[in-house]
């Protein structure tokens, strides 16, 4: 994985093959306090305390028909925020969902970059078109924040009987995302 | 800046559109966004999926994510599937393919056999 939006993509996937309706992805800089936080939450089907450790070892997975056991994009995922003096936490419930978090030193030299956070959503949300999206982008520095929220439920609500892929809203969605990302300097490639 | 507004706009018109062309999904296209496709370029697959299809208006046409299906060697690998015929899998694919897929395959008809890996 060359950056961060890249294994963001990566557990929205996991989240969705868990069977999940509602994702919460939470991308926070806070300058100042020399901090970069993702949080992605699910209400997928969630995982046991013992899976939870198997997740995060490089030859488990839980793809039945692999003939190699590799799962190699948690563990990625892990030791990218931990040469920065991060890490990544995973919080799950049985039928109640999951949450990871990966916590990464903002300013540290080997921190990759961000890279293309807007194609990662606007794939997922118009690739999985079941789930709903709650997104939250927040910049802190000095003392001003600013802030992009974006809920596919509000979409959905205001679209009524046309579809959240119709090519129009697809045009509408991205540009919507680019003008939050511009707006909270999210993009770095 | 981009208001939820706009949205009914587009509604409308896509309503209209609705009613006078049949919208049902003729054409599923499905791109395999596991750990290895996305380290191979899916996301830029995906993403040349969709700019086509908003540039070309293409209201019956649906692309999804799905995660592996072993042919990870391939990667990044798309399935074509319509109704009635046999599904095409697509492999090592690229932007520059995937608008050769958009114009050949899904708009006129003609699989692009140079880049097929599998059909079932």
């Amino acid at each position: 994985m060359q950056d961060l939006s890249l294994h963001v993509l990566d557990v929205i996937e996991n989240s969705v093959r868990a069977g999940c309706k509602n994702l919460w992805i939470k991308i926070e800089v806070d300058v100042l306090k020399n901090k970069l936080q993702i949080c992605v939450k699910d209400d997928g089907s969630g995982m046991s305390d013992d899976l939870i450790l198997e997740a995060q070892n490089p030859f488990f997975t839980t793809k039945s028909k692999r003939k190699k056991k590799v799962g190699l994009g948690i563990p990625l995922f892990k030791q990218n925020a931990e040469v920065c003096d991060g890490k990544l936490t995973i919080k799950s419930e049985i039928n109640k969902g999951t949450e990871l978090v990966a916590f990464f030193s903002y300013n540290h030299i080997d921190r990759m970059p961000i890279g293309k956070i807007g194609d990662t959503f606007l794939g997922s949300i118009i690739g999985h078109t079941e789930v709903d999206f709650h997104i939250e982008l927040i910049r802190k520095e000095n003392s001003s924040k600013k802030e992009f929220i974006l809920d596919t439920c509000d979409i959905k609500k205001e679209l009524g009987d046309v579809p959240i892929n119709y090519p129009d809203v697809i045009t509408f969605i991205d540009e919507m995302i680019k003008e939050g990302i511009k707006n909270t300097y999210m993009e770095e490639v | 800046m981009k208001t939820l507004a706009e949205l009914r706009k587009i509604r409308e018109k896509a309503q209209e559109n609705m009613k006078l062309r049949n919208s049902t999904s003729r054409i599923k296209v499905v791109v395999g966004m596991g750990t290895s496709g996305i380290a191979m370029g899916a996301r830029e697959v995906m993403k040349t999926f969709l700019d086509e299809i908003a540039k070309r208006e293409m209201n019956d046409v649906v692309v999804t994510q799905t995660g592996e299906k072993g042919l990870s060697s391939m990667e990044p690998v798309v399935d074509i599937i319509e109704a009635g015929k046999t599904t095409i899998t697509y492999g090592y694919m690229t932007p520059e393919k995937v608008r050769k897929v958009v114009a050949e395959h899904i708009v006129n008809g003609i699989v692009v056999d140079d880049f097929v890996v599998a059909t079932d």
